[in-house]
């Protein structure tokens, strides 16, 4: 087995199944301002000890200066740390005296002096840009690799490569481990990503993973992916009560466990309302359950409850979450990642998002919409956890499709909601499936009361 | 009266001597600017080594070090400078982009200033360990 490095990195090893290999070159590369000296001090600080101590070589893209001011901005960087397991050291001052020739008797002696198990080398690009004829590069880069695959050691080069250059420089040639990190805009909008390029004698999680830049230092969304082993259709005989008065008829007294229902329909038209009783019956029944909102915050949602007669205090203490992401700053990896780890801490037993829009208009294309969503719903019914998602259409009355047709498709139960244009506006319920289950298909009413809402048969 | 000009101390018919620990050709030009500016004596070495050697020799006022200097950094170079009894009167200015006051206070550094270089904040600073040694050198007396 591999010995493997941790890189300190929330969720990054879990994309590298433990970590970096041990005693590898890696190379992080990146555009500008994608967080790879970050990356790369975080590795350094998590793993140095004094007994194997991790050597930073800062060459000509910054000062040294500059990546320790910088650094210390982060909860990662301690200071207590640095010239005792971790040493900095300005290697572009040495080449410049020496020539770029000498890299790799350069490195070799800051190798016998300070006897690292780690070592870094930013920017290894902006230092071998010294180099102008490409023999001249390969022959260095060849003599610097030699060194560095006799001594036991785990190097990492970092720089400012684009895509093209993987193919053309010695520097991938030699590395056993690539790791891109890149911005993607979208509108005004920037998300970071990392992709696992090259990783010899070891596996990684496939595809870009989202992360973000805390002040803690990177923290890594590991896409999600569906579970290994399908879920089990055919266990889901545990029904799920609504909470709502009326529904539980019309659906065979619940759904079923572990089952994700779509409830459609125009503002105004009950969803919140509906998906908060949903979530508050699960909690006062012992089942906890994270509503994931995106338009009204916690305390907003609370004062919705009390107004439906909801114990607030109470089910927040038996087990209700009320998480909020603001959709403005949202990035859709990070929001799933942690409703991820909710599900599968098999503590959450109910999970609402309200609403599903504003999930896709975070995402930075459509069919990676519909994959999180997709692994999404495999996950709550391996796990069991019952999921209702809210989706709001903009047509008031008429209605011309349901939702995005794959979330329609996947979901096991689709409820419509809609206005019934008339001298009193009514609210309306219809079902439109329930997957594996019979249900009432009629239209109902649905009213709004002090005591939340009720289903009712129509008057006519 | 300038503050480099220190009276009491045994080095009182010279200007005050500074000797700086930067490895950086530019940072040095910096600072030498701005001490002689001060009307202080200023020499440079650009490793830890090269600093407790040069100190031995020339028994500056001050020393000025960064702690992440090559070769020896400059917290062990203050610790060396302090424990040896030839050089402990030397005083010693921790000046560093790292935050890291108490490591040099434990180390023996009587100042610590952390950069970017304020000029005045460093002026007032060695002038003030230059009127702490006048002051022992009084009392010794």
């Amino acid at each position: 087995m591999v010995d493997k490095i941790a890189t300190g990195c929330s969720g990054l090893d879990e994309v590298l199944y433990g970590g970096i290999p041990a005693n590898t070159i890696s190379v992080i590369m990146g555009a500008p301002g994608t967080g790879k000296t970050i990356l790369a001090e975080q590795i350094a600080f998590a793993n140095a000890t004094t007994a194997a101590t991790a050597l930073y070589l800062t060459t000509m893209s910054e000062p040294l200066e500059k990546f320790i001011m910088h650094g210390q901005n982060y909860g990662f960087f301690d200071e207590a740390q640095v010239g005792v397991s971790v040493h900095y050291e300005d290697l572009g001052l040495m080449v410049r005296e020496q020539g770029i020739s000498q890299l790799a008797e350069i490195v070799t002696e800051l190798l016998t002096t300070f006897r690292p198990r780690l070592l870094f080398i930013d920017s290894f690009k902006a230092l071998t840009e010294l180099m102008t004829l490409p023999s001249e590069r390969r022959t260095v880069i060849f003599d610097l690799a030699s060194a560095l695959s006799t001594y036991e050691c785990t190097t990492f080069l970092i720089g400012e490569y684009a895509d093209a250059m993987m193919t053309e420089l010695p520097e991938f040639a030699i590395a056993d481990v690539v790791l891109q990190m890149v911005k993607i805009a979208t509108n005004v909008r920037e998300e970071r990503f990392l992709r696992v390029e090259k990783l010899r004698a070891s596996n990684s999680v496939p595809g870009l993973h989202a992360f973000s830049i805390t002040a803690e230092g990177l923290q890594v969304y590991p896409r999600l992916l569906t579970p290994k082993v399908a879920p089990d259709y055919t266990a889901r005989t545990v029904r799920v009560n609504t909470g709502i008065k009326g529904l539980d008829e019309m659906i065979a007294q619940g759904f079923s466990a572990g089952s994700t229902t779509l409830l459609a329909g125009p503002p105004g038209a009950g969803k919140t309302i509906m998906a908060l009783q949903f979530i508050a019956e699960g909690a006062l029944k012992g089942e906890p359950g994270v509503y994931l909102g995106f338009q009204e915050n916690p305390t907003q949602l609370a004062r919705v409850m009390r107004n439906l007669g909801l114990p607030v205090e109470k089910l927040l203490n038996d087990g209700l979450e009320l998480m909020y992401q603001s959709p403005v700053e949202m990035q859709l990896d990070k929001v799933a990642s942690e409703l991820f780890l909710r599900i599968r801490s098999g503590k959450v037993k109910r999970v609402v998002i309200d609403a599903l829009g504003d999930v896709q208009r975070a995402s930075i294309d459509r069919r990676r919409f519909s994959n999180l969503i997709y692994a999404l719903m495999q996950w709550f019914a391996v796990e069991n956890v019952t999921c209702m998602f809210t989706y709001e259409m903009s047509d008031l009355f008429e209605v011309h499709g349901i939702s995005d047709e794959e979330i329609s498709n996947m979901s096991d139960n689709v409820l419509l909601l809609r206005f019934l244009p008339g001298p009193v506006l009514k609210r309306t319920l219809r079902i439109i499936k329930t997957r594996g289950s019979e249900h009432d298909g009629r239209e109902h009413e649905i009213r709004i009361t002090a005591q939340g809402l009720i289903v009712e048969d129509f008057e006519e | 009266m300038s503050p480099a000009e220190t009276g009491k101390n045994p080095a009182s018919n010279r200007r005050a001597l500074i000797l700086v620990v930067e490895r950086n050709p530019i940072v040095q030009r910096l600072e030498k600017y701005f001490l002689e500016q001060g009307g202080f004596g200023v020499e440079f070495v650009a490793d830890g080594v090269a600093a407790l050697k040069r100190a031995r020799e020339l028994h500056p006022n001050i020393l000025v070090t960064e702690i992440l200097v090559p070769k020896m950094d400059g917290l062990s170079l203050c610790h060396a400078l302090k424990s040896d009894p030839a050089t402990s009167d030397i005083r010693v200015l921790v000046f560093s982009h790292l935050h890291a006051e108490d490591r040099a206070r434990d180390a023996g550094a009587d100042a610590f200033l952390v950069k970017p270089l304020d000029e005045s904040r460093l002026i007032e600073t060695v002038a003030n360990l230059i009127s702490m040694s006048s002051g022992s050198a009084g009392e010794k007396d």
